[in-house]
């Protein structure tokens, strides 16, 4: 038997080396360094401050991570899975199935939180919500339509407008507890996912806008109609959804300054300009502050452990440093 | 609740009048006067409609005293007529907090409380008079001289002592506590009995492992029985969860391992981000002690090898802590009947930065260098929380039962720090040394931890005390000097200089008024004059026109070698009632209520974002900066580690015990820049490191936009 060896479509192995968008390595990069557990952030020191809330607090704030967990689940599942095989590079693969765990390690945050702080039967009751909350399945139907189809350009709106925009009105009560003194190393962990969204929501944006670059004007034209128009559809439902949840402790009316705000930002990913005027966007200067995804907090040793290590390049020391 | 919280909320409420400090204006300037409305905003819709209102002092004295919220030995030390007086001119000073974080701070943990926590019974000003009438102990002169001081700004006494001082329910007033354990269980027990007796009562508590038995030693000769540091480490990890002060501040820990112990890779690998949660240490401090010998063997690329502190013991009888490793080096590799094993040297050190990445710890001590300049007899092995205090001990030996068989001495130390812009604006800087060095002895004096005895027996034998300094960015920037610039060194190395001569001087005046020095004086390089030399031997004076000029604007004198003549034969004749005197704690919260920078470290932003467990995150502007003097403003990690070990090293050299020094990098860097800063700070002659801060920059395109914080 000495048949020559035929392989119609061979495996091709991904090569660091030579990079065809640089991109990829600079978004590798930051994502590999920026990695976290859980277990790293000390949740059980919010138990007192958990303590302090209100039934109907603690209930919102158990619905608001479970609406986010969903969110998660879906992006680690299907959202950047169905993505890769619209990647144009072996690193652009490599990335979005890096962005795919990291989206199960977010997921998975929201139960350490809950296992830390709530009641068994508390958290059951909020899954059961998730289920039964219209918005929040509508928004995720909204989304799972276009994972499920075929064209990589609507895939991709949707899945900034996830990761940029749907998030962010569950974001905002971890931030507004944190700006109040509670839940602060709750708020910490929640900052470590939100580091990590906002970089998946630029690098998606950023190959849409690539993508979008190559295509004809008309065409271009079609993409950012559909865009604006899915966009002021999640609006509505994220209003609603908003509604759902905060009116109970009236701060409906700032969320949705905040919704504006990040609905802005993922028009932005994309390339496309502001939707919202500038005077709804006033979101709650606290709130926009404690965003900031860089690693610029100090914190004190008796509260926790913060939100900016990462992990480091390790480089050996030659003679040339001992000398002495 | 959430409803109550959300009216005072409507438009601007302060906590977004004060994140809007860290928000640029529309023409790219830093709003400073939001942070100040914040402040005033604060005082109107929270803290006046919160404090409780009483017709008169004596009324409201009365039923504090009476519902036992102060103490009343406190008060009646004094007849009411002076203790009226003293509230009168506490509140002449009419003092205002500068900034939103220190007012927001000071009441939210420093200020008495109702016991319901709902309202205030103490303004700032009637805080300071309780801690000036405690300290003072009767003394009128001295709790008028208190008082001055720190409403001054020029003196803060450390949070244990701040918060504390007064009142009926409390902690301790000390800050740090510092204790060996011994390689037996009786030791481990009672020192995590000490944990959380300490941990109850407020401070740091800091533990050496280096005498535990390593992992797979024999126990009863049998072996690889020892279970190793880290279910040690587990234990006190917990210990420390479990206490905290009534909830004012939770319990916090650190453990010292030597560098050559056995277990010292596993201790680091506890901060790994992927250990393994039996493992994991989460909020225990670490800290490693490096001896020179360590250097030297990654100089010559050599393996470094790690012995075992049983055999240590069972071959020498002494424990590993007390002696020197460098000393000791060679015989102990030569030695067949000491187990060891070995690493290389350059592998340690990578794996300490890369862990630092990580986790910002170990902390570290560099043994020789703290125990070279240390003018006491015995040995220094351990530090602290905050990297500050080094002082000797000696080991208990315990009965089965827990109760000492032996008494040795563990080490405790009370804080407080000098605003160094206040105290050089001021024409009497010994005046303010003297007061602040007598209110932290009678602290010193006034305590008695009865639950641990070894620290209170070290405490009453040495009468330490650690004056720390702070606000040295601050002081440097308002005077249009570049943090880390030649003058700005030069100006630190006076200062420290002249600082030192007056503590020296109030701690020999305390002797010779009681006619009595710390146990173990007549020993020291004190006593024989030795430590006198360096400054007796050649005159200091400040190199530039600059720092002479800083100095003779207040007429602030500058110590002369006669001076120091006189004082040496002070010392010798009447001795010193302190047995330490100088630390340099990192100051987090009472560098904010005081407005200074911390410690005499750089800015670590502009704007700097603060997060606690009881605050939440607040913003905080840099001391005397505009939007005009941003210049000297550049912050740590612009400035870079030499700069700061510069300072520090010129510091260093007056300080006789510890300096928190943190560096910053960049997240560019790699562990070979963490390594190299750490051998250039250990040639210098830096005794300890405290954190490594790691920033990262927000990737391109990702920013919150305007955010002052996040410009680099």
């Amino acid at each position: 038997m000495n048949t020559m060896l035929h392989i119609a479509n061979p495996i091709c192995a991904i090569n660091w080396n030579r990079m065809e968008d640089e991109k990829d390595l600079e978004v590798w990069n930051r994502l590999t360094t920026n990695f976290w557990l859980p277990e790293k952030v000390p949740l059980s020191n919010d138990i007192p401050s958990w303590a302090t809330l209100i039934r109907d607090e603690q209930q919102l704030t158990i619905r608001v991570f479970t609406g986010l967990t969903l969110l998660d689940t879906l992006q680690n599942t299907m959202g950047a899975i169905s993505m890769l095989k619209d990647a144009e590079t072996q690193h652009e693969e490599a990335v979005l199935t890096n962005i795919a765990f990291m989206e199960a390690v977010h997921a998975r945050s929201y139960s350490s939180i809950f296992s830390t702080l709530c009641l068994t039967p508390d958290v059951d009751d909020a899954y059961r919500w998730s289920l039964e909350n219209e918005y929040l399945q509508k928004k995720a139907a909204s989304i799972i339509k276009y994972y499920k189809g075929n064209d990589p350009m609507k895939k991709k709106v949707a899945s900034v407008f996830l990761e940029s925009f749907l998030f962010y009105s569950g974001f905002y009560l971890p931030m507004y507890w944190s700006s109040h003194a509670k839940l602060t190393n709750t708020a910490d962990l929640i900052r470590l996912i939100i580091r990590d969204e906002a970089v998946h929501g630029y690098y998606i944006g950023y190959k849409f806008q690539k993508k979008l670059q190559k295509q004809a004007a008309a065409e271009q034209r079609d993409v950012r109609d559909f865009a604006v128009s899915f966009l002021l559809d999640l609006y509505e439902i994220e209003s609603k959804y908003t509604e759902s949840l905060y009116d109970t402790v009236g701060l409906s009316e700032d969320v949705k300054m905040f919704l504006h705000y990040n609905a802005n930002k993922a028009l932005m990913n994309l390339g496309f300009d502001a939707l919202f005027p500038s005077d709804i966007c006033a979101v709650n200067p606290a709130i926009l502050s404690a965003l900031s995804p860089t690693s610029d907090e100090n914190h004190d040793f008796f509260s926790g452990s913060g939100s900016s290590y990462v992990i480091g390049k390790a480089v050996a020391t030659t003679d040339g440093d001992w000398e002495f | 609740m959430l409803n109550r919280l959300k009216e005072s909320d409507h438009k601007q409420d302060y906590h977004a009048l004060n994140a809007m400090l860290n928000l640029y204006d529309k023409n790219g300037y830093i709003q400073f006067d939001k942070d100040k409305e914040a402040a005033r905003q604060y005082f109107l819709e929270h803290v006046n409609q919160n404090t409780v209102f009483f017709h008169n002092l004596e009324e409201k004295l009365d039923y504090l005293v009476e519902e036992e919220y102060y103490e009343q030995e406190v008060l009646g030390r004094y007849d009411f007529a002076f203790v009226k007086k003293l509230f009168q001119h506490a509140y002449s000073y009419k003092f205002r907090f500068p900034t939103f974080l220190g007012a927001f701070k000071y009441y939210t943990s420093y200020t008495l409380k109702t016991r319901d926590g709902k309202r205030y019974l103490e303004r700032y000003e009637d805080r300071v008079v309780m801690v000036a009438l405690t300290l003072a102990g009767g003394n009128k002169k001295l709790a008028t001289s208190i008082v001055d001081e720190i409403i001054t700004g020029r003196f803060q006494p450390a949070t244990p002592t701040f918060l504390n001082a007064g009142k009926k329910q409390r902690g301790e007033l000390i800050s740090c506590f510092l204790l060996r354990i011994e390689d037996n269980m009786e030791s481990i027990g009672r020192s995590i009995n000490s944990a959380l007796q300490l941990s109850k009562r407020g401070g740091g508590v800091a533990l050496s492992l280096t005498n535990l038995r390593e992992l797979g030693a024999p126990i009863k000769h049998i072996e690889n029985q020892s279970s190793g540091v880290i279910p040690v480490m587990k234990l006190l990890e917990d210990a420390f969860s479990y206490a905290n002060q009534l909830g004012a501040r939770q319990g916090a820990g650190a453990v010292y391992l030597h560098a050559h112990h056995p277990d010292i890779m596993r201790f680091l690998d506890t901060k790994r981000e992927n250990a393994d949660e039996k493992i994991r240490i989460k909020t225990l401090s670490l800290g490693v002690v490096i001896p020179d010998i360590t250097f030297e063997l990654a100089r010559n690329n050599e393996d470094m090898y790690l012995f075992s502190p049983y055999d240590i013991e069972r071959i020498t009888g002494k424990a590993m802590s007390d002696l020197s490793i460098s000393e000791h080096y060679r015989t102990f590799v030569d030695d067949s009947a000491i187990t060891k094993k070995k690493v290389k040297a350059r592998t340690f050190f990578q794996t300490i930065a890369e862990i630092q990445f990580e986790s910002g710890y170990p902390y570290i001590l560099f043994e020789d260098t703290a125990n070279r300049a240390n003018p006491i007899p015995g040995r220094i092995n351990m530090s602290n929380l905050c990297s500050e205090i080094l002082q000797v001990n000696m080991a208990s030996v315990f009965e089965s039962d827990l109760s000492y068989r032996h008494l040795g001495t563990d080490i405790s130390c009370n804080l407080g720090s000098l605003n160094i812009a206040k105290a050089m604006d001021s024409s009497d800087l010994g005046a303010t040394v003297e007061t602040a060095i007598r209110a932290l002895t009678a602290i010193s004096d006034m305590s008695n931890i009865t639950s641990v005895p070894s620290i209170a027996k070290g405490n009453h034998e040495s009468h330490a005390i650690g004056l720390g300094q702070m606000n040295l960015h601050g002081f440097l920037a308002r005077e249009k000097i570049h943090y880390g610039s030649p003058e700005a060194i030069d100006f630190t190395d006076m200062y420290f200089y002249t600082v030192t001569y007056h503590t020296l001087a109030v701690s020999n005046r305390i002797a010779q008024e009681r006619g009595c020095s710390f146990a173990g004086f007549e020993n020291s390089a004190y006593a024989d004059g030795s430590y006198f030399r360096q400054y007796i031997e050649q005159s200091w004076q400040p190199a530039s026109e600059k720092v002479v000029a800083l100095f003779a604007r207040s007429n602030i004198t500058i110590p002369t070698q006669e001076d120091w003549v006189a004082l040496q034969k002070a010392v010798a004749k009447y001795g010193l009632y302190n047995r330490n005197l100088q630390a340099v704690p990192p100051t987090g919260s009472i560098s904010y209520i005081n407005h200074a920078t911390s410690s005499i470290h750089p800015i670590v932003s502009r704007i700097e974002a603060r997060k606690e467990g009881k605050i939440g995150r607040v913003y905080y502007p840099a001391p005397y900066m505009t939007n005009d003097n941003l210049e000297y403003y550049a912050d740590a990690y612009q400035i870079g580690p030499e700069k700061i070990i510069d300072t520090y090293a010129a510091a260093t050299r007056h300080v006789d015990q510890g300096l928190s020094l943190t560096l910053f990098f960049n997240d560019t860097a790699t562990t070979r820049d963490i390594n190299r800063a750490q051998i250039y700070a250990w040639k210098k002659g830096i005794k300890t490191i405290y954190y490594i801060r790691v920033r990262q920059a927000a990737l391109q395109g990702t920013e919150v936009d305007g955010c002052v914080s996040c410009s680099l």
